[in-house]
């Protein structure tokens, strides 16, 4: 018995003395007085030093010329010709343990970034919940510059998300409506079988047919089939190895896991009519081979393997996706692949693909008192996409672009001093990707008819592979097919609870009708299920964000009309 | 004479299959992994490469080691390893040794240390301690959390209560002192304990990199297994917003595969001298009279 009342003393004075410690440790406060910084001739004097966050793979790619992370030709440009220092004082890798970092920011252990680029919802609605980020509703009707203004303007659905009772939390990333998917195709297949590129979704199974009937590739072997697209997280992944087209075919502009703004109603696009002709198509396709044996494992970046092994005839990707997949004309020789648009609807309609308009939002330390040099500096970053100014061809001689016999060149192999890689700005400023206003590749179609390269967008447009520049120019041409999902908001209270049960039983629903494990009334088995575990109640809340992101008009009380 | 019999020789036939099965799961993903490394990209993208290069070419091994990140990982994991070891085993031999004899109010201690083995404070308040402490961006953020395990600690102090007691007493007698009967007489008679607590110490430190993700906000400062926590399993995407450059980082599987292979080395080069003790290691720490 003694023993044990010993014991208990210990525990409470070991208790007591931690929440002393803890009590006393809350005790400092900070008072820095930074020495008022004052803008004279667009420059800062004393610099004045920015903090920011940033989600990024330091590992991926390098900083050349022995430059780091707060010390690199972007941030010493800052410093001499704005007075302004970008420092990371936070920084994380993938996107799980970014959030994870900020939240561990959010406890108040260590300062907040001034500027945080965030790109979660749910972790946008946490900061604004904190009472941690600053409201910017009047910084950006008073700072913004107008260049800025004009391109906030044209997406006025990208503050929906930040907008919490009528006050603006924060703004889009860079935003710009993202390129749309185009068909890769091996041409020398098309040609061996004297058959021209499908529009029709009649036309594709024909072609597709053949791809894995007729041997394409002519080595007497059937081994060979017509498309590859993955379907191991959804059947739109959005950016490559996609069948949402096929989708598309047969519901128009309700996509799968989408939502759709309906005439001012969000409607959710796995549960629409036309899905079940879908998926009764891919079944028939799947059963006769022309797909790939093993969609349901392979993630969207497994699943093109096929293609540059040189079995697959087709695939559906941005533009961009030439680049990751022209290693079959290596592999196989004659290959060939060009790039054409998606296949018309079976009313005639183009189909649809989602998009984006922007990749996270910024967001401001609520302590942050220097909006106006963040709008200076984030205004500059812009002269490379204006081409204007300061970066007129690229960010900087010699890293992402260089000056050879007087001609800008885009090929890092041909600088003046050869690198492997372009140094991109991803790995130097606070946004990811390059703030672009070329849209969907509107200088791709100037080039092609006929513009001359005289601008740093331009010489780098054409500086790309012919079959990449055709995937751009196809992409601006049909941008009305692209459609940025209508729910940006943060997880509604039903969705946090079953949305992953609604989501798996989608998945697990489509795949075994593809499959053929289940019949096709399978599919309206789950729209009924799906409406009764919870999708109607989602469905309304939704909409009930919608509506209230919607009822306070921000963009005028920002200025931005 | 059993083992003629039928039965013994058909359970022996399957006991050979089975581990020589046993044996190629483990060697085979590794022996893909160097093939990989040593093949030229085309061939990796369009998944040709199983067992043997395809297009041989040792470029990937050139660019791990002229990158000054991956080097550098390696002399942060090296020295991360080294120190945490000691470190450890430091507090682990003295605790352990103390903890082995009777005194009053061990059992209490013995309890505290146990209790950190069921519930932990979880992330946020080790983070928030680290940071107040001005550990974030050392490497002390790394070493010192874990330096004292209650695990191996109870390993450990197992161990050293099956040394006899009168081996301690005979030298008390020779005039000895506590520092050195442990260091003379503990240490040597317990190597197989030390050494296997000792690898997996160095285990632990070498594969961690949740931490260094965690308190380095500088990459630069990552150890080996955060780096490449960065390079290999981020770059599966599964987010579709992903910048260009990390778009055009992503194909080169083989240079991935050369830097896991490289990483996985040192610790494969030691594994086998410290191996043997580990079976005597374990039973005998585990087993209490």
């Amino acid at each position: 018995m003694r023993k044990r009342t010993d014991l208990w003393k210990m525990v409470s004075i070991v208790i007591l003395s931690a929440i002393l410690v803890a009590g006393c440790s809350q005790g400092e406060s900070a008072s820095e007085t930074a020495p008022a910084s004052v803008l004279k001739d667009g420059k800062y004097d004393p610099p004045l030093t920015i903090t920011i966050a940033k989600q990024q793979d330091e590992n991926a790619g390098k900083y050349i010329n022995g430059e780091t992370l707060n010390d690199n030709v972007l941030t010493r440009w800052g410093e001499q010709n704005l007075g302004i220092q970008i420092q990371t004082t936070l920084l994380g890798g993938d996107a799980s343990q970014y959030n994870t970092k900020l939240r561990l920011a959010l406890t108040g252990s260590e300062k907040l970034p001034d500027v945080l680029p965030v790109y979660d919802t749910m972790l946008v609605n946490d900061l604004i919940e904190s009472g941690q980020v600053k409201e910017i509703t009047e910084d950006i009707s008073t700072y913004m510059p107008d260049r800025l203004k004009e391109i906030y303007k044209q997406y006025p659905t990208t503050f929906n998300p930040v907008v919490r009772d009528g006050k603006v939390y924060g703004m889009a990333i860079a935003p710009n409506l993202t390129e749309g998917e185009v068909m890769l195709i091996r041409q020398d297949w098309l040609d061996q079988l004297n058959m021209k590129a499908p529009t029709t979704i009649e036309e594709f199974e024909q072609v597709i047919a053949a791809f894995t009937n007729e041997d394409p590739d002519g080595n007497g072997k059937k081994d060979t089939y017509g498309f590859t697209f993955s379907g191991k997280d959804s059947y739109n992944t959005g950016w490559v190895s996609d069948p949402v087209m096929i989708f598309s075919a047969y519901t128009g502009k309700r996509l799968p896991r989408q939502w759709h703004n309906d005439n001012g109603k969000l409607t959710y696009g796995s549960v629409a009519d036309g899905n079940k002709e879908a998926l009764a198509k891919l079944r028939d396709w799947y059963a006769k081979g022309y797909l790939n044996k093993e969609l349901a494992t392979q993630g969207a970046w497994d699943a093109l393997s096929d293609f540059t092994e040189g079995k697959a005839g087709i695939i559906i990707g941005r533009p961009w996706l030439y680049d990751s997949v022209k290693d079959v004309e290596k592999n196989v020789e004659g290959a060939k692949i060009s790039a054409y648009p998606t296949i018309k609807g079976v009313n005639g309609d183009k189909t649809y693909q989602s998009a984006q308009l922007n990749d996270g939002v910024f967001m401001f330390n609520k302590d942050f008192q220097n909006m106006e040099a963040f709008f200076l500096y984030y205004d500059k970053m812009y002269d490379a996409a204006f081409s204007t100014g300061d970066f007129k061809y690229g960010y900087a001689q010699g890293y992402d672009y260089d000056i050879v016999n007087n001609e800008v060149t885009f090929d890092p192999t041909k600088f003046n001093t050869p690198l492997e890689a372009v140094q991109g700005v991803g790995k130097m400023a606070f946004t990811k990707n390059t703030p672009s206003v070329d849209g969907p590749g509107q200088s791709y179609y100037y080039l092609a008819n006929g513009v001359k390269a005289d601008t740093g967008v331009l010489i780098q447009s054409a500086s790309k592979d012919q079959t990449t520049q055709d995937g751009y120019r196809i992409s601006y041409e049909n941008r009305d097919i692209l459609l940025p999902n209508a729910f940006n908001g943060p997880p509604t209270p039903t969705m946090q609870n079953v949305w992953e049960q609604l989501t798996t039983m989608e998945q697990e629903t489509f795949t075994k009708i593809i499959y053929g494990n289940e019949p096709l009334e399978a599919f309206d088995t789950f729209v009924k299920q799906w409406h009764e575990k919870g999708g109607d109640t989602v469905i309304e809340e939704v909409n009930e964000w919608y509506n209230q992101a919607s009822e306070t008009d921000v963009m005028t009380l920002m200025n931005l009309k | 004479m059993y083992h003629k019999t039928t039965g013994y020789r058909v359970f022996s036939y399957f006991n050979y299959a089975f581990m020589i099965l046993a044996g190629l799961a483990c060697f085979l993903p590794l022996l893909h992994l160097l093939a990989q490394s040593l093949s030229s990209k085309a061939a990796i993208s369009g998944n040709m490469v199983s067992f043997w290069p395809v297009g041989f070419n040792v470029d990937a091994y050139v660019k791990t080691f002229n990158n000054s990140n991956f080097n550098g990982a390696m002399l942060t994991s090296i020295t991360r390893t080294v120190l945490g070891t000691t470190i450890s085993m430091f507090i682990l031999t003295c605790a352990g040794y103390a903890l082995s004899k009777e005194f009053r109010g061990r059992n209490v201690l013995m309890w505290f240390f146990i209790f950190t083995m069921l519930f932990s404070g979880g992330l946020i308040p080790s983070y928030i301690l680290i940071t107040a402490l001005g550990l974030k961006d050392t490497i002390w953020a790394l070493v010192l959390p874990g330096a004292f395990g209650a695990y191996n600690l109870i390993l450990l102090v197992n161990f050293f209560k099956t040394i006899p007691k009168a081996l301690e007493e005979a030298a008390f007698i020779d005039g000895a002192s506590f520092f050195v009967i442990l260091s003379k007489i503990y240490l040597p008679l317990s190597l197989p304990g030390i050494a296997t607590v000792s690898l997996f110490i160095m285990v632990g430190h070498w594969n961690s990199w949740f931490d260094g993700i965690l308190y380095m906000s500088d990459a630069s400062k990552y150890p080996l297994a955060s780096f490449l926590q960065t390079v290999v399993v981020q770059s599966n995407m599964q987010s579709m917003a992903m910048s260009q450059s990390e778009v055009a980082a992503m194909s080169e599987q083989s240079i991935k595969a050369a830097q896991i292979f490289v990483s996985t080395l040192p610790i494969i080069l030691v594994y086998p001298f410290l191996q043997r003790y580990f079976v005597k290691g374990i039973v005998l720490g585990a087993v209490k009279e």
